[in-house]
């Protein structure tokens, strides 16, 4: 492994850490303050393409580490796309089946990338009505797989995993401090598992109790796959608000409009929660106009033309001859 | 299940781990994805699929006698055998099969109290993909009740004279008419809001965070004192498509007594879609 020349000898060696952080770039034309250096760090040139590689690789090695998957033990695990993109590629690529719960609503290209990294996809009509803490159908519908076949089904459970925080105390953490040499003010994230925002938020804390933890949510009844608005965090028993000092509640189709900036403005391929966590930022640095501040961006937006074009106006028409 | 008006009717997740593999006793699980049941269900449970097994399949209406008769007969059930319905979605679609069981007369219908997600979260609990035996059987109805059953006319009259209580189950934002149904939902209808002189009790209300039903001290003071449900009343519970309502209508027959409740499972996919009904918003 030489991260210098980047010749590995196979892709697990790829995978983020401190001395092998994801980049980070500077926010130019769209920073609207001189005094505010805002970075993106970027989730999706991890190699399985998003921030999940860190708590997917955690979880993974743990299960193998306990002896909990192989001899025809696999996975299962409700995930609404990146988790069980990384898991199934990781898994496939170390001998284990998978097999991913999914929300019927997650894009299509989501579906058909989970299918593509090997695993077997089971799409659950995920969307009646919140009940009261106890969690959807694609994590009840993973538990009962877990729970009927348990030789053939190990479950990470990436809502209720330590390992899920764990990677970004050993990992996202100490690659931010050591990127922005310790002057990090602000950290902007959105909250989905909210294994970033915990474990990330532990370490950097740790380094420096003033550090400001932005964690930003769309609307309620939002279409931002992947997140959560605080209404419906009940499912995460990872979130602690002592680690979170501001939350903000984005439109949610900013998430889209803001995506479609990056790109066009900042030359940043990035997808819709890093929008909505881009617009969280643009809206702390006009209220505090100092400070450095690192967003971390969770993947890009290949995975979402199909989302794009639902709420991108023009996008859809004129694509045909 | 202390104080509540019919605790012989509610059955925990203990009893049945108990109980399981008793002649006699017979487990249905009813969801509407049976993709959980499919999952795993309780060992020995049969699994019914509300859409296409509970419903009439050609006009919109509960299954009539006959096919009542035959689902029920087809999946091993007699009529003494003691009945632990249970399922998805904190029991909605157990209670109503709980509600059909009884207009077609069966004796003795139980609900396991949280429902499937209840027994899934605690350990000591098994799963299984096995199919159950089954050794069909002759199944007759020999009554039917279906004064459980408001339709459109009576809910009509009573939204005008207010002789008996109206309670919406739906959400907050339901009942105010902001949204005609909840996110990602096929069935609506034409216009939101809620049937005039409706009280709004979201069917949550009734349950804690494990799913299990509220003690009947706590379902007393918010149906009766909070939400000024008048017991002497008959009353009338709705939601969207009638299955929220079932639950709403087993809390206020069995844990809280009342003596005439009837379901209205035309809801409002019936009333919101119905041409000059008043309609409140708010």
């Amino acid at each position: 492994m030489n991260h210098q020349t980047r010749v590995y000898q196979d892709v697990f060696e790829m995978l983020p850490s401190e001395e092998n952080p994801s980049p980070m770039v500077r926010i130019n034309k769209m920073n609207p303050s001189p005094e505010f250096e805002l970075y993106a760090k970027l989730e999706w040139l991890n190699p399985f393409g998003s921030v999940k590689d860190r708590a997917a690789w955690a979880m993974l090695r743990e299960l193998e580490e306990k002896g909990e998957v192989g001899n025809g033990r696999g996975l299962v695990e409700p995930t609404s796309g990146n988790t069980g993109i990384s898991l199934a590629a990781m898994a496939k690529a170390r001998g284990y089946h998978m097999r991913a719960v999914v929300p019927n609503k997650i894009p299509l290209e989501k579906k058909v990338l989970l299918k593509i990294a090997g695993a077997e996809l089971d799409v659950v009509n995920d969307a009646l009505c919140p009940a009261p803490g106890l969690g959807d159908g694609s994590i009840n519908i993973a538990k009962s797989h877990a729970k009927a076949q348990a030789k053939k089904y190990a479950m990470p459970n990436q809502y209720e995993n330590e390992q899920n925080v764990l990677a970004h105390v050993r990992t996202t953490g100490p690659e931010i401090w050591r990127q922005t040499e310790g002057k990090v003010t602000h950290l902007f994230v959105s909250l989905g598992t909210c294994g970033t925002v915990s474990g990330t938020s532990r370490f950097l804390k740790g380094k420096n109790p003033d550090i400001k933890v932005v964690a930003v949510q769309p609307t309620e009844g939002h279409d931002v796959p992947g997140l959560r608005n605080v209404s419906q965090l009940g499912v995460s028993r990872l979130f602690d608000s002592s680690l979170v000092d501001d939350i903000l509640e984005v439109e949610f189709k900013l998430a889209y409009t803001r995506a479609l900036e990056l790109c066009q403005g900042e030359g940043l391929l990035a997808g819709p929660s890093s929008g909505l966590i881009y617009e969280g930022a643009r809206e702390i640095i006009l209220r505090d106009k100092k400070g450095f501040g690192v967003m971390i961006f969770p993947d890009n937006i290949f995975k979402y033309t199909s989302n794009m074009m639902k709420h991108i106006p023009g996008l859809a028409t004129g694509n045909e001859a | 299940m202390a104080n509540y008006a019919h605790p012989e009717v509610l059955v925990s997740t203990d009893w049945v781990k108990d109980n399981l593999d008793q002649p006699g006793i017979k487990l249905v699980e009813i969801d509407v994805d049976t993709k959980a049941y499919d999952a795993g269900h309780i060992p020995g449970a049969v699994g019914f699929n509300w859409q296409t097994q509970l419903q009439d399949q050609v006009r919109r209406d509960i299954i009539g006698k006959e096919a009542f008769e035959k689902l029920v007969g087809g999946s091993g059930l007699s009529p003494k055998d003691i009945v632990i319905l249970y399922g998805d979605n904190n029991n909605w679609f157990a209670a109503y099969g709980f509600w059909l069981f009884k207009i077609y007369g069966h004796k003795d219908v139980r609900l396991m109290n949280g429902g499937r997600v209840k027994w899934l979260n605690e350990k000591d609990k098994p799963l299984t993909t096995d199919p159950p035996k089954i050794a069909p059987t002759q199944y007759k109805v020999t009554e039917t009740h279906l004064e459980l059953r408001a339709m459109l006319p009576e809910v009509m009259d009573i939204s005008k004279t207010a002789k008996a209580n109206l309670v919406d189950v739906r959400s907050p934002d339901e009942f105010s008419g902001k949204v005609i149904a909840p996110p990602g939902m096929t069935e609506t209808a034409q216009r939101g809001g809620h049937i005039p002189g409706a009280k709004s009790v979201p069917w949550s209300t009734a349950v804690q965070q494990d799913g299990s039903f509220k003690s009947a001290d706590e379902l007393q003071a918010i149906y009766f004192q909070q939400k000024g449900v008048d017991r002497k009343k008959p009353t009338v519970a709705y939601c969207r498509i009638g299955e929220r309502s079932s639950h709403t209508w087993f809390v206020l027959s069995y844990l809280l007594g009342l003596d005439n409740v009837k379901n209205y499972d035309g809801s409002w996919t019936e009333y919101g879609n119905v041409v000059a009904a008043p309609i409140e918003k708010g």
